[in-house]
């Protein structure tokens, strides 16, 4: 069975390791990045299968990712969770114009909420 | 503080600044707000008026007693001079008001949005440990997580609370506009309050008129899920031991009309027209030592608002309470 490549870019350290270890007994590979360039770095190194991407980053923010992710032929094409604390209609309108596909509000979701979205996502579920 | 989120001070000054009251007369008004009492506009106004009164009664003898024209002349631009003066005040009392109001509501907002970030760490961590390590922790272990979590899902609530009236007060609600089930939210409303309708003995009943099974109406699944669960929160809260809760639905002129009646300590006459305050607490309810922070009829008042519908209440001291909502039917 295929090993899904998940790329975490979440700069909160306990967040980001819970989600890796969930991930991996939930049979995942993860790379992970605790800011916006090294997130875009790992991108294109790593072509991970779907990203789970933070907005509030150090360096670039989430957006700003984000639109590099869409602008890049290699990788426009890689699903995208927003995964954040932030709920403003504006916020959320934002990135679904930018092309996210999932939008999830970190303190609402369970981790097997959003391994259901990543399988979601990732046509698997 | 190290490796924070620098907010203790912020929250404390807060805690000062909003402390939970039901005495709510013009100078608590004034301190809460920050401005002295000499600036709220109540205040100005009162006392515009009464120099408007004197300036006129006097500008009327002396016009009377004195044949001069050049005396009234200069008696009534002391007049609007004195007018001027306190409207200037006015204005700049109401908008220092207003940029109070505005950063307290942004102040939360940033506040409850930075604590939801330990509170997923939590609650993530606890789910962890819940379904992937359940086997190789001892009883008392699991019983201390558990106790854990209880207490981070009511902390996240009162999280919840104070970023929904944040958004409340900045217009920010949001809400969307899709086809619910009350009947579904009621049931899943009981199943999360089970312990605490057992706890207390309490027998909630559901009733919808024509024996229906469902009462589809038009609104934002979560928030009237929280309305809901506020409604019956309360309602257990205040119910005495081994009350009785009844939640009728009923279809009338194009609403769904969601009523639920109990038994509990009622909220006295003089109270009724503070009910949907922000901050509200009833005088009795000290007495039956109920926690809570009075935020959560506002909340539903304004979901219910914003969705379309109306909320009202009928309520007696000592009998209990009925608590009415309507939401247009999809």
């Amino acid at each position: 069975m295929k090993k899904y490549k998940i790329l975490i870019v979440e700069d909160e350290a306990s967040l980001q390791e819970s989600l890796r270890e969930f991930l991996s007994m939930e049979n995942f590979e993860t790379v992970s990045a605790l800011n916006g360039d090294d997130g875009i770095a790992l991108v294109e190194k790593e072509k991970p299968d779907l990203i789970l991407l933070d907005i509030i980053l150090p360096k670039k923010n989430g957006f700003e990712v984000l639109e590099e992710i869409k602008k890049n032929k290699k990788t426009e094409k890689i699903p995208v969770i927003l995964l954040t604390n932030l709920e403003s209609a504006e916020d959320v309108n934002r990135a679904f114009d930018l092309g996210v596909t999932t939008y999830l509000i970190k303190s609402s979701y369970t981790l097997e909420d959003i391994v259901k979205k990543i399988k979601e996502n990732l046509g698997i579920g | 503080m190290k490796g924070g989120y620098g907010l203790g001070k912020p929250i404390l000054a807060w805690k000062t600044k909003m402390k939970i009251t039901n005495d709510l007369n013009l100078k608590r008004q004034a301190s809460e707000l920050g401005v002295s009492i000499w600036q709220t506009p109540s205040f100005l106004f009162i006392v515009m008026g009464v120099i408007n009164i004197i300036a006129m009664t006097t500008t009327f003898i002396i016009a009377r007693n004195y044949d001069d024209p050049r005396i009234l002349v200069l008696s009534e631009c002391i007049v609007t001079g004195v007018i001027f003066f306190f409207g200037g005040m006015i204005v700049n009392g109401v908008e220092q008001i207003a940029r109070l109001n505005r950063a307290k509501s942004e102040f939360i907002a940033i506040a409850s949005h930075q604590l939801r970030t330990p509170l997923a760490a939590i609650n993530w961590e606890i789910e962890i440990l819940k379904s992937k390590f359940k086997k190789g922790l001892t009883k008392r272990q699991l019983q201390g997580i558990e106790n854990i979590e209880i207490s981070t899902k009511h902390m996240a609530r009162l999280v919840g609370d104070l970023l929904d009236v944040a958004k409340i007060d900045q217009k920010r609600l949001n809400l969307k506009k899709e086809k619910i089930d009350l009947v579904q939210i009621i049931d899943e409303t009981k199943s999360n309050l089970r312990a605490s309708l057992k706890n207390n003995g309490i027998v909630l009943k559901l009733n919808v008129s024509g024996r229906k099974n469902e009462a589809m109406v038009l609104g934002d699944l979560e928030k009237i899920k929280l309305a809901v669960e506020n409604l019956v929160s309360n309602s257990i809260k205040y119910s005495r031991k081994y009350g009785k809760i009844e939640i009728l639905l009923k279809k009338n002129n194009g609403f769904w009309v969601f009523s639920i009646k109990d038994n509990g300590i009622g909220i006295p006459n003089s109270q009724h027209k503070q009910v949907f305050s922000k901050f509200f607490r009833s005088y009795n309810v000290s007495r039956y030592q109920a926690e809570g922070t009075g935020l959560g009829l506002y909340i539903v008042k304004n979901i219910i608002k914003e969705s379309g519908g109306k909320v009202w209440f009928k309520s007696k001291e000592g009998i209990g309470s009925i608590f009415y909502f309507s939401l247009p039917v999809a």
